[in-house]
């Protein structure tokens, strides 16, 4: 395949630093805060120093104001200079005091004591923790070769020893599971069509002006990033119209206009019926069309036997709804958002197909690049310090057999799909993966099948964590390296490149705390041990100092601005002069590529089997006060949501005699089980789903609010399929029943599944 | 005379608890069961007579016109010169340890005189009070719509993070404010044929939301007991005439 050149786009013509002040008169009287300096003894948070930076409670990163008294860190607050948030942040944005001050902190370096995953450790110096890493990434990389080293990574703290693993050489450098088991299909459907990441770290769609919103699935509101939420929020309350599908009833759907609770699995089914429906009745764009996009009418072709009546059997929905829901939608266009969706690693298969179905709906309503529609991102100058990262170019030399080979369309992005590391860790095959580096990542709870991880685990020569919290990854590790928290240190500039983009800065707003030092500290160090020449900066704020230079400006410049500059958006095109950033400027609805590797150049449906007799489908998702399994241990946020609940359909729940709040365990296909957990008894469901939220259930016990609370998902997929596109890992693969006492309750089957769709097969012992 | 107030639009909230979070860090409330100035309650998904709903019961004290929290408190009244933060008018009046400040309408705790007995947490009908029983000396403690702040010119904490600007905030005596608009578009109050004390936070959504808030929450029972002496005898034969 051809490679797809996307990061030439954010690098195209670069936007002078216009800093244009778009600051919103939102108060309700004029602030009378006093600015950088903290000022005599005001009751609240009134009168402290505030401290410009940037959130990182999770990675939407929201410019903050860190509120200081008497050098304790009291409040976080919105910065107001940011024209995305202005003064507010989420819970988790507001509880980033008690990261910061949790009793559970990683304080010194720790080396391992007892097995790996007891967490017996013993405090250790800096040095003595430096170099057995360095040691160790040394030896094994001698013995067995650079891709014998493998990453896995998330967040700011994570980028600098990033650095290091690709100048050591592997391959496996970014296994991002933020890719690999969250984005990564819709991520390669919009690259590969529209030519840039619609959805990845951000989401580039227009609610805010859109007439009209589509969301398959994404829960926002219970998935929180301010201000994709706010954007949502604004394009409701100017009147847009909101059909919202998924199988539960989630805060997003509650405002919808039109809810379509779908059978899970079925997607792809509807919009496939929708797009053949949108081309049958002309409701489509023709000319957008006709000048922006390849395709079309080999699309027309392949859609044309999806019939609503045949979609409404699959999908199990009145076809009246669904027929009502298109013409709500096409009325609207262009000025509709089909919502690219996020966590898109559901299915395995089709995964990829489903958000390409979406492109394909998106591009002929002509909802691409105009008000209401997918947006192009502001590009925003950047500027790169030598010392940012290792300053020797270092070729990365790809192995005989690469586990990068299975999947021709992960190549544009860095990284192994993860589930092949882990693969590869336990048999050793096509090579040997004998040390691991993780940073910012809880692998046990975000990779599924953590009892695997734990096996491939216990093969390691080496294994080391740098890590804020005694959490899962810290007890499976060799050595643990406590970092400093987003409030404690510089680590980057950042630009937003949405419809309010801005540059701002991370810098510390309180000092580190014991001995944690800062992720360019511990990249330096270790660089050092291993002769690399990397982060020659004295420190952090040399190389911010640097980089802003090239940009004109500098610390002392953007805090007098109160740290953030505003840039002015340039969201939209002409209908007539699109110029996607693909190769030939348009839009890819039939992917050419994907035919020369023998998958679908169209989306076509392929069901996803249906739940065996007696099982319901595990599905999860977000709670809006906690980020993954990160924030579970944070003392406001625990005391706001404590643990989750398996929400569990009322008739099916009245049928096996459950009741609202009984304590339930739930036990998979494989029959793997989970803590006990209470049921929320609801119509908000449908019967043939179960419903836990994700990140709870915690298996260490150093985090003592966390640990044990509720049941972990993760715990209960153990049963994945491989998407054969970048490799990314299924999770809504699984099926659960109840165990009520030693009692297995058997999930009576309320909503008959027709004969197309497949049935899980359970393996009997 | 002012009397402030809230409206909270359910349609813009998410429930996203920054409110509940913020009013714990602006007012350093400890965690311990029940100790909250401010909450958000989840209700749902339950049916209702219009359809699903999957709502919100972002709380906080009412500010109540008729508050039976200051009328059981049992501490001695004193005279007291209030003075506006708006116009720097003053006003004597007799107060026991909680009162309604009589420029904002705001109900206050005078932490120096609060004995820590309790009653007036007993009595609140939405459960908005409680004791903080950290302090060497317990002291009731609740939301004051950030009176401190407010008289600083600064707006509510839970207002200033609100996600979805979902909290409108601000005078009922003035009919061009934004709240009185939305009292007057109908937004409704936490109150039922039991307790209609009168409630200065009022709640606005889809007709389904606000049944099942209405539903869920609205408090059907006298929590307090009518108090004979006290200095405000004519809003307590009021209070009685209404229950
Ligand atoms: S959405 Fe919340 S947690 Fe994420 S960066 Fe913004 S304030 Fe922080
Ligand atoms: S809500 Fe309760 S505490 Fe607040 S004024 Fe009314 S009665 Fe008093
Ligand atoms: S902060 Fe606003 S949107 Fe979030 S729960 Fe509170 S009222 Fe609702």
């Amino acid at each position: 395949m051809k490679r797809r050149d996307f990061l030439k786009f954010s690098a195209s013509t670069a936007l002078a630093l216009a800093a244009l002040d778009m600051d919103k008169k939102g108060g309700f009287f004029k602030a009378a805060t006093s600015y950088a300096k903290e000022t005599g003894s005001l009751p609240g948070s009134l009168g402290a120093k505030e401290v410009p930076s940037v959130c990182e409670m999770c990675f939407w990163r929201c410019p903050i104001v860190g509120k200081v008294k008497g050098g304790r860190l009291v409040k976080i607050e919105g910065n107001p200079k940011s024209p995305a948030n202005g003064t507010r942040v989420c819970a988790r944005g507001n509880s980033g005091v008690q990261l910061v001050y949790d009793p559970d902190r990683l304080k010194y370096p720790l080396k391992r004591m007892g097995e790996r995953g007891e967490g017996k450790w013993a405090k250790i110096s800096w040095d003595e923790a430096l170099d057995e890493v360095a040691h160790n990434m040394d030896k094994v990389r001698k013995k067995y070769g650079p891709h014998a080293l493998a990453y896995f990574d998330h967040g700011a703290s994570a980028e600098f020893t990033r650095e290091i693993f690709k100048a050591l050489g592997t391959e496996n450098y970014s296994s991002e599971p933020a890719f690999f088991q969250c984005v990564g299909p819709v991520a390669i459907a919009y690259l590969n069509t529209m030519g840039f990441v619609v959805s990845g770290t951000r989401q580039y769609i227009d609610m805010a002006n859109a007439k009209a919103i589509l969301l398959v699935a994404s829960h926002i509101g219970e998935n929180v990033h301010v201000s994709h939420v706010r954007e949502f929020i604004e394009g409701l309350s100017k009147g847009a119209k909101l059909v919202v599908v998924d199988p539960r009833f989630s805060a997003a759907a509650n405002k919808a206009d039109i809810y379509l609770p779908i059978r899970p699995g079925t997607d792809t089914a509807l919009l496939l019926a929708w797009i053949n429906y949108v081309i049958q009745h002309g409701l489509y764009e023709k000319e957008f069309v006709e000048r922006n996009c390849i395709g079309f009418d080999k699309v027309r072709a392949a859609v044309k036997d999806y019939t609503l009546e045949w979609a409404a059997k699959i999908c199990d929905l009145d076809v009246k709804d669904i027929e009502a829901a298109i013409k709500l939608l096409a009325e609207n266009r262009p000025h509709v958002a089909v919502h690219p969706g996020r966590h898109s690693t559901w299915y395995g298969t089709g995964d990829v197909e489903r958000h390409h179905a979406l492109s394909i709906l998106a591009s002929i309503f002509g909802a691409v690049g105009q008000k209401g529609g997918i947006y192009f991102p502001t590009p925003v100058k950047k500027a790169h310090a030598h010392c940012a990262a290792c300053s020797e170019e270092h070729e990365i030399e790809e192995p005989d057999v690469s586990l990068r080979d299975n999947f021709p369309f992960v190549e544009p992005l860095p990284g192994t799909p993860t589930g092949a590391i882990i693969e590869a860790t336990l048999t050793g095959k096509p090579y040997p993966i004998r040390l691991w580096g993780i940073n910012g990542v809880n692998i046990i709870q975000t990779i599924p099948d953590p009892y695997k991880t734990m096996e491939a685990i216990k093969k390691l020569d080496f294994i080391y964590c740098e890590e804020m919290l005694p959490g899962e990854t810290a007890i499976w590790s060799d050595i643990v390296l406590p970092s400093a928290t987003y409030l404690e240190r510089y680590d980057a500039l950042y630009a937003y490149d949405g419809l309010t983009p801005y540059l701002t800065v991370r810098q510390p707003v309180i000092d580190p705390p014991f001995e944690v030092k800062t992720p360019y500290w511990i990249a330096k160090e270790l660089a050092k041990r291993l002769g690399l020449k990397c982060f020659t900066c004295e420190n952090e704020r040399e190389f911010i100092e640097e980089e802003l230079k090239e940009l004109g400006n500098s610390l002392e410049k953007l805090n007098q601005k109160g740290g953030l500059i505003t840039i002015k958006p340039n969201p939209y095109r002409s209908p007539d002069k699109l110029e996607m950033p693909t190769e030939s400027g348009k839009i890819l609805l039939y992917v050419e590529d994907y035919e020369d590797e023998d998958l679908d150049p169209v989306p076509r449906f392929v069901p996803t089997p249906a739940p065996p007799k007696g099982y319901a489908r595990l599905i999860y998702g977000r709670v809006p006060v906690h980020t993954f399994s990160r924030t579970m241990n944070n003392l406001w946020l625990h005391n706001e949501w404590p643990e989750n609940h398996a929400w569990i359909n009322d008739q099916v729940a009245k049928k096996i005699g459950i009741k609202d709040g009984d304590e339930i365990v739930l036990e998979n296909q494989d029959g793997r089980r989970s803590n006990p957990v209470k049921a929320k008894v609801t119509p908000g469901i449908r019967p043939d789903c179960i419903y836990l939220p994700h990140g709870f259930g915690s298996k260490s016990k150093h985090l003592t609010k966390a640990y044990g609370k509720g049941a972990s998902d993760q715990f209960l997929i153990t049963k994945t399929v491989t998407d054969p596109f970048m490799g990314s890992t299924s999770k809504r693969t699984n099926f659960v029943r109840i165990l009520k006492g030693e009692k297995a309750l058997e999930i009576p089957e309320l909503r008959p599944v027709p004969k197309e769709i497949p049935r899980f097969e359970l393996k009997r012992a | 005379m002012s009397q402030y107030a809230m409206v909270i639009d359910l349609d813009r909230c998410v429930g996203c608890h920054a409110c509940a979070v913020a009013c714990r860090a602006e007012w350093k409330v400890p965690v311990e069961e029940g100790y909250r100035r401010n909450w958000v309650k989840r209700i749902g998904p339950v049916a209702t007579p219009h359809g699903l709903s999957y709502t919100f019961y972002p709380g906080l004290c009412n500010h109540c016109d008729h508050p039976v929290c200051v009328d059981v408190c049992p501490v001695d009244p004193e005279e007291r010169t209030f003075k506006s933060f708006k116009d720097g008018r003053t006003k004597k009046m007799t107060i026991k340890a909680t009162y309604k400040e009589p420029f904002t309408g705001i109900v206050l705790i005078d932490k120096e005189r609060c004995i820590g007995c309790g009653a007036c947490v007993e009595a609140c009908p939405y459960h908005a009070r409680y004791l903080d029983e950290t302090l060497d000396e317990p002291k009731a403690d609740k939301c004051t719509f950030c009176f401190e702040r407010i008289s600083r010119g600064e707006v509510p904490a839970c207002v200033k993070t609100c996600i979805g600007d979902a909290r409108i905030f601000g005078d009922l005596s003035d009919p061009n404010s934004e709240v009185s608009k939305l009292v007057k578009a109908g937004a409704r109050r936490l109150e039922s044929k039991v307790v209609k004390i009168g409630p200065n936070v009022y709640w606005k959504g889809k007709k389904k939301d606000i049944h099942a808030l209405m539903s869920a929450f609205a408090p059907m029972e006298k929590t307090w007991e009518e108090v004979k002496n006290g200095p405000d005898r004519l809003r307590r034969s009021l209070i009685k005439a209404l229950v």
